[in-house]
């Protein structure tokens, strides 16, 4: 059992490092999708996730929250640890660690319900408002972060799924925020969106970097450099290389992420 | 011109000229549209051949031809009939003296006796002493009885019998027909709409005109309860949980063969199957609703896994993702999210298995519920799923097999109550689903 000194060892321990993966391989059935990756992702910071599609970017993100564990066919081998504990341990129940580690997925996918209870069902589930004024609090408070409130302030009521493609996401990522994770996944949260729209989620990105480690999947080197701090390139299921954003785009060590961000390859 | 054009140069020709490729696919669609059209014109013609026919037969069980007298028993009238071996036959005696008193009292201008008043009456004695027995204050004063004619008679009147048709017999004589005609001119024998048939009890072979269908809808009614409290949770349970929880492995595929191959089985089957397990093995008792119910809820059970499984399985797996994402548990992102979404294919099933289960015959002869059994009504809930029942097809089942014409026609009316009851069922479940979609 864990007994309280223990506990606080850990955390002062890793202050700084949030995710910490070791040598993880990831099999669908016989394909090996996620080959030896090992890499410390930091509180408090963006960390981007580029790389050709296909190679396992999303494979190895939801990893980290565990997603991977609906899937039958998929097994997951080596270590993540949150804060140091490991969530592949037994003890771990998956379902708290989502609470925890929070996903947006690559296509929106609201709840086929009002915008407010799309908001709302996380909170709710997770017993965080005492009452119904400070649902409403909630609810208000992640749809501004979402930077989608002002659209859909005056149809609190309306379905979800009745929104546009850019909107569902950005409704998806209140939704994710709403829970108030530490940990934010999101795969390319931002595929969906107009130009405008993206720049109000990187600002968001940007935001919740105050507080959350935020990794995210991107296709679009721009938005990788203007949102990260550090960046991983994968290629065919290898980590190539991870580092500070600014050496990756400036001065990348291995020939592939340059080819990569180049253009060559992908 | 055109064709030189498309010779000379590569080019997709002029759009206002329509290719003859595409006219062939154009042609194509249309005969394809007008099999479609064949098709369903020759679905709605026997739809509607089927409903004419049933319509044209079964509309006549719901009237009836009664004799109507006024009589009066006497104290010593019924005291002597109750002492009496025969005493429904001693009262029915009564009856024909009070009739022929009356005929004779108006001078009809027609021969008649008693034996020829016999043959017009049904099944009369049974009731007029149920009902003394019940009323013993009414004895000594006049009452009025309205009593089923006799199957022959009702016939006439409805057109089934002819006189070109009838053969002297101890059922009815040809010159009985001209005392019939003039009963009916002077109002003693009438033809109004049959109450009994809609909520009586099943008759002796003998008397058509005094079978109603009632007693059996009631326990077809306590069947449906049955099938419905057990083979909705449990099917939907059964589902659920091998759709969202069970491991893909030998054992859960060796499981979903199995309920499709039950979902195949003749349901004579299943009947053979209640009356070992349930009624020889386990003492339930006999032609009980709560037999039949278990019974059916085995037949149905796999047509509700099957279409629950399949709406379970068209709910995007982006929804299940969505909900585990946020942190719910598999159970709450099933109950919350994926259960309301597949409500409405549940309920399609779950209709479709219940509208089966309420047709179903053979296995209800299997355990017991043939039609004659439907004498009497429950006396209470309890007693609606234990005392010995009939249900609807098998009550009209038992009709269509007894000799008078009479219950041939009781069997049509059967037939229209039963659709009746399945289009009440049906509406029901399609409110519920309208319920259920509008909470998208
Ligand atoms: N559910 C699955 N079942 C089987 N194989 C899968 C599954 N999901 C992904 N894979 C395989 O794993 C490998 C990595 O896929 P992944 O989705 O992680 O790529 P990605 O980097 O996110 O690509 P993209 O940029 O196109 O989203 C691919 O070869 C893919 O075929
Ligand atoms: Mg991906």
């Amino acid at each position: 059992m864990y007994d309280a000194t223990y506990d606080t060892t850990q955390e002062t321990a890793v202050t700084d490092v949030k995710i910490k993966a070791k040598d993880v391989q990831v099999y669908y059935a016989d394909n090996h999708a996620i080959k030896d990756v090992s890499v410390e992702i930091e509180d408090k910071t963006v960390t981007a996730f580029i790389g050709p599609s296909g190679c396992g970017k999303s494979t190895f993100l939801r990893c980290i929250n565990r997603m991977n564990d609906t899937i039958d066919i998929c097994r997951v081998e080596g270590d993540i640890l949150i804060d140091g504990d490991d969530i592949y341990d037994k003890r771990v129940d998956p379902v708290q660690l989502r609470a925890k580690v929070g996903m947006v997925f690559q296509k929106p996918n609201p709840f086929p319900k009002s915008i407010y209870d799309n908001i709302a069902y996380g909170p709710r589930i997770h017993g965080m408002a005492r009452n119904k004024a400070e649902l409403d609090e909630i609810v208000e408070r992640a749809l501004r972060r979402g930077a989608i409130w002002d659209e859909v302030k005056d149809r609190l009521q309306a379905p979800g799924t009745g929104l546009s493609g850019g909107q569902q996401q950005r409704l998806c990522i209140a939704r994710a925020v709403a829970t108030e994770p530490e940990v934010l996944l999101m795969d390319e949260p931002c595929s969906a969106l107009d130009p405008i729209a993206t720049a109000q989620v990187e600002e968001l990105i940007d935001e919740l970097r105050q507080n959350y480690a935020v990794v995210i999947v991107t296709h679009s080197m721009q938005q990788a450099a203007r949102v990260s701090q550090k960046t991983a390139f994968f290629h065919l299921g290898h980590l190539v290389e991870y580092d500070d954003t600014s050496k990756i785009f400036t001065n990348p060590e291995d020939s592939r992420t340059e080819s990569y961000i180049t253009g060559r390859i992908g | 011109m055109t064709d030189a054009s498309m010779d000379s140069a590569p080019t997709k020709g002029r759009l206002t000229t329509v290719d003859a490729r595409t006219k062939k696919r154009n042609a194509a669609e249309k005969r394809f549209k007008a099999y479609g059209l064949t098709a369903i014109l020759i679905g709605l013609f026997f739809l509607v051949v089927l409903a004419v026919s049933i319509l044209r037969s079964g509309l006549p069980a719901f009237t009836q031809a009664n004799v109507q007298v006024e009589f009066t028993l006497s104290q010593d009238e019924y005291d002597a009939a109750e002492g009496q071996m025969l005493k429904t036959k001693a009262y029915e005696n009564l009856f024909i003296a009070a009739l022929e008193n009356q005929l004779e009292e108006r001078g009809l201008e027609v021969d008649f006796d008693a034996a020829a008043i016999e043959r017009l009456l049904g099944k009369t004695g049974g009731t007029i002493r149920e009902f003394f027995l019940e009323n013993p204050d009414r004895i000594g004063t006049p009452v009025t009885f309205d009593l089923a004619a006799s199957s022959r008679v009702d016939g006439y009147l409805k057109g089934r019998v002819t006189r070109e048709s009838v053969v002297d017999s101890r059922f009815l004589m040809v010159s009985d027909l001209d005392l019939v005609d003039a009963l009916r001119d002077a109002g003693i024998i009438t033809s109004g709409f049959n109450w009994n048939f809609i909520t009586g009890s099943d008759s002796g072979v003998d008397n058509p005109g005094g079978a109603g269908i009632g007693v059996s809808v009631i326990g077809s009614f306590f069947m449906m309860l049955v099938v419905l409290a057990l083979s909705l949770p449990i099917g939907v349970a059964a589902s659920i949980y091998l759709e969202e929880f069970a491991p893909q492995n030998w054992f859960t595929d060796l499981i979903e063969v199995n309920i499709s191959n039950l979902a195949a089985v003749p349901s004579i089957v299943f009947g053979i199957l209640g009356l070992a397990v349930f009624i020889q093995f386990m003492h339930l008792p006999q032609s009980a609703p709560l037999v039949g119910g278990l019974v059916l809820t085995l037949m149905t059970l796999p047509t509700i896994i099957i279409s629950t499984r399949a709406s379970l399985k068209s709910v995007p797996p982006s929804i299940r993702e969505a909900a585990l994402g946020v942190g719910a548990s598999k159970m709450q992102t099933v109950f919350h999210h994926v259960l309301p979404l597949a409500a409405p294919g549940i309920l399609t099933g779950t209709i479709i298995g219940l509208a089966q289960a309420l047709g179903e015959t053979a296995p209800l002869l299997l355990i017991g519920m043939v039609g004659f059994i439907a004498r009497a009504y429950p006396e209470g809930v309890a007693s609606g799923f234990i005392d010995p029942n009939s249900a609807m097809p098998a009550q009209i089942y038992t009709w269509a097999s007894r000799a008078d014409p009479g219950f041939y026609e009781k069997a049509w009316g059967g037939i229209i109550i039963l659709l009746i009851f399945l289009l009440t069922m049906n509406i029901i479940a399609i409110i519920l689903r309208r319920r259920f979609e509008r909470r998208w």
